[in-house]
């Protein structure tokens, strides 16, 4: 009797363990879908998976590294009197460098860096997270406002709502930073953006491995017009067998600004 | 065999195109001024953020010593095109082409890595300058 009551318990739990494996495994199935017809649960696109960072068509402007810039050739006018764009460097490296001492990459900037970057969606939130310096975005989606009363920060304060299969995410709210990488080419152009700036990112499948992604760089306190520039941005799914690596900027940042630790 | 397989790998690595490092401008640790070439003994390997540093110790003809320290790319980006760690170990004999830093010490940007065998990886970011181009 003892005997059956020990195998009816085992073979209880065997099946609310094999239960329990399969609802995680959709689970994961769902998460990781990084499939062109996934989608939420509210029936919008799912872009939940791993992708390149944001690249431009060839031909444009290159950086003197692989991370993305933009392509001067879309700057509007600069506004009269206006914040200047470009940031002449003072030779002190936590000003001309700012990176260079683990400080953040901030956005746009660091969403063009050269490394892996991965999307986690549900209905409620869109979760960008990119490997160089684990920068991560938590983007609502629930129609809710921009938060009032903040303090300027390094990547803004996003919103996100779908215009048909397309998502647009709002961001303002920035703390004065470099727009891009441009100055690892030529640092004379250390190109910055105001306090003003409002970032409009719209995300839809381009094909079944691309998605598109459009930036509009809206900084009315230095260019007399808004600017867009088309990215595209690759899906990986193979890289989610080893997902995003760690990159912790403090571990072992030998030489801050040019001064090195002893060998 | 379990080396020579990662240096096969490495060779083949590394004549794909190397993601760049954003952690920092080349011009604000090193100096494209002064090149600099040096073979001798890995004696220490650092696989950290934000990137990695190796240690070589290079004697001259008189058997005095210098401690060098080498940088290269950031560990995740290093790993995402495959090559691991184990490339580069303690013990291994290597030439480091590369560029000094700024602040005159022996720690330099380590652009070129050239392995007894004629095989060489870059294990330096992209926006570092390679010794020998422009």
């Amino acid at each position: 009797m003892l005997r059956r009551s020990r195998v009816t318990l085992w073979l209880a739990g065997s099946v609310l363990a094999a239960a329990g494996c399969a609802a995680l495994a959709l689970t994961l199935a769902t998460v990781h879908a990084q499939d062109s017809k996934a989608r939420t649960t509210d029936g919008k696109p799912n872009f939940s998976g791993m992708y390149e960072w944001p690249k431009a068509e060839p031909g444009l402007e290159a950086c003197r590294c692989s991370a993305t810039v933009f392509n001067r050739k879309l700057f509007p006018p600069f506004k009269p009197g206006g914040e200047p764009f470009y940031e002449p460097r003072t030779g002190d490296p936590r000003h001309d460098e700012p990176r260079s001492y683990c400080m953040p990459a901030g956005f746009p900037s660091g969403m063009l860096s050269a490394n892996a970057v991965q999307f986690t969606q549900n209905k409620d939130y869109l979760v960008i997270v990119h490997e160089f310096q684990r920068m991560t975005r938590i983007i609502p989606l629930d129609g809710r406002p921009h938060r009032t009363g903040q303090e300027p920060t390094y990547y803004g304060d996003p919103v996100g709502h779908w215009e048909g299969d397309t998502l647009v995410i709002d961001t303002n709210n920035f703390k004065r930073w470099s727009l891009d990488d441009y100055y690892y080419t030529n640092p004379k152009e250390y190109r910055m953006h105001s306090e003003a700036l409002r970032t409009t990112e719209r995300i839809r499948w381009k094909d079944a491995k691309t998605l598109s992604y459009s930036l509009t760089i809206d900084d009315p306190k230095i260019f007399t017009s808004a600017f867009t520039q088309e990215f595209t941005m690759k899906a990986k799914p193979e890289w989610d067998k080893v997902g995003l690596f760690e990159y912790v900027c403090e571990e072992n940042n030998r030489c801050p600004g040019g001064k090195c630790a002893t060998p | 065999m379990q080396c020579r397989w990662f240096l096969s790998a490495l060779f083949t690595l590394s004549l794909s195109s190397v993601p760049a490092v954003a952690h920092h401008s080349f011009s604000a640790e090193y100096d494209e001024t002064k090149p600099v070439k040096v073979t001798g003994v890995v004696t220490k390997v650092e696989w950290q953020n934000p990137h990695i540093w190796f240690y070589v110790d290079s004697k001259d003809d008189n058997g005095k010593v210098t401690h060098w320290a080498f940088s290269g790319g950031a560990p995740g980006q290093l790993m995402r095109r495959g090559i691991l760690k184990e490339v580069i170990q303690p013990g291994m004999t290597v030439n480091v082409e590369g560029f000094r830093a700024k602040d005159g010490s022996n720690n330099a940007n380590g652009a070129k890595v050239t392995f007894p065998d004629g095989r060489s990886v870059f294990t330096a970011g992209a926006e570092d300058k390679i010794p020998g181009q422009k």
